[in-house]
């Protein structure tokens, strides 16, 4: 699995906790929203990095293991991701667009999460362009289209929806609570 | 508020020392406000020359190896990593006079203060631990 990163760190063959020492470091050094993998061959880092951010507030994407090389996925906690209030007046809950996709209906799903946040878990037919990239990326969508909008907790699919209006998308919808309530099907990037 | 983990180091020997640093560096990397209060043989942790070659436990000898093969960083190495991180060192200074240590043969950017000291950052502590 290949993930996008903005930064990544080597901990391999140390021991703990300097997996963790490491990866504290390094998370300072990054700006929030942005994506920090951390190669690690201590077998207590998976545990450890989860604890670590449940505990300092950044976001767990996941890991990966490979020949004993555990590559573990965090997203750097933005506060003001909570704080931000909903602007975007058309909104669908996740329960209706799940609905919709259960009844067959060929849907635009287009998810603006980081791509290491999407590689751990999306609904399947979505598209992945990262919030930071949907302006230089518009032509690959259809103006026309009715798009479904999503990302983890509503706020950057949210600002993704009012760009998608000035630039002339009309038929935008954001969904509502977004990924972190997600209780339909999940496809992963293997 | 920040989580608060205050740890009493009161032996002096190579896996008291990795007990005590490993956990105060790790709860210092998950942003915990930190402090360690060094006390009777536990000063060897911070001492100069004491912290370059801690004693394993008698007939404990052969573990030499797998803290090699772990890459374990040596105790100084902890002991400066958990300065960097701001975790606050107090030695004691009842057992510096007691065992007649002087401040200078203790590491660098460490407070000295009394059982008080250590007890009011541990009165309000999430985690109290005693190594």
């Amino acid at each position: 699995m290949n993930v996008l990163v903005n930064k990544m760190i080597d901990a391999k063959g140390l021991a703990c906790p300097m997996p963790i020492v490491k990866t504290k470091k390094a998370i300072e050094e990054i700006q929030p929203g942005q994506v920090l993998e951390v190669q690690a061959t201590d077998k207590g880092s998976v545990a450890d990095i989860q604890g670590w951010a449940k505990n300092t507030g950044h976001q767990y994407l996941g890991t990966v293991e490979e020949n004993g090389v555990f590559r573990h996925y965090l997203r750097k906690a933005d506060p003001h991701e909570v704080k931000e209030e909903t602007k975007y007046p058309h909104t669908i809950t996740n329960e209706e667009l799940q609905t919709r996709i259960e009844n067959g209906n060929d849907l635009v799903i287009l998810d603006v999460r980081e791509p290491a946040e999407y590689a751990f878990g999306h609904i399947p037919s979505a598209i992945s362009i990262s919030m930071g990239e949907l302006d230089s990326r518009l032509s690959e969508l259809k103006p026309t289209d009715e798009i479904y909008v999503i990302c983890r907790t509503g706020n950057r699919s949210d600002l993704a929806c009012q760009l998608l209006d000035e630039k002339g998308f009309k038929n935008v919808k954001n969904v509502l609570p977004g990924m972190t309530q997600w209780m339909g099907s999940i496809e992963k990037i293997q | 508020m920040k989580t608060k983990v205050a740890i009493i180091a009161s032996n002096g020997g190579l896996f008291d020392a990795y007990k005590v640093f490993n956990i105060a560096t790790a709860a210092a990397a998950t942003d915990a406000e930190v402090a360690i209060f060094f006390t009777f043989e536990g000063l060897n942790l911070i001492h100069k020359q004491a912290f370059q070659q801690l004693p394993m436990p008698v007939g404990k000898e052969h573990y030499v190896e797998g803290f090699q093969s772990a890459n374990v960083p040596a105790i100084p190495e902890l002991a400066e990593m958990a300065k960097e991180m701001g975790v606050k060192m107090i030695a004691c200074q009842m057992t510096m006079d007691v065992m007649h240590i002087p401040k200078e043969q203790l590491i660098n950017g460490i407070d000295v203060g009394g059982a008080v000291t250590f007890l009011d950052f541990s009165k309000d502590a999430n985690t109290t631990l005693t190594f």
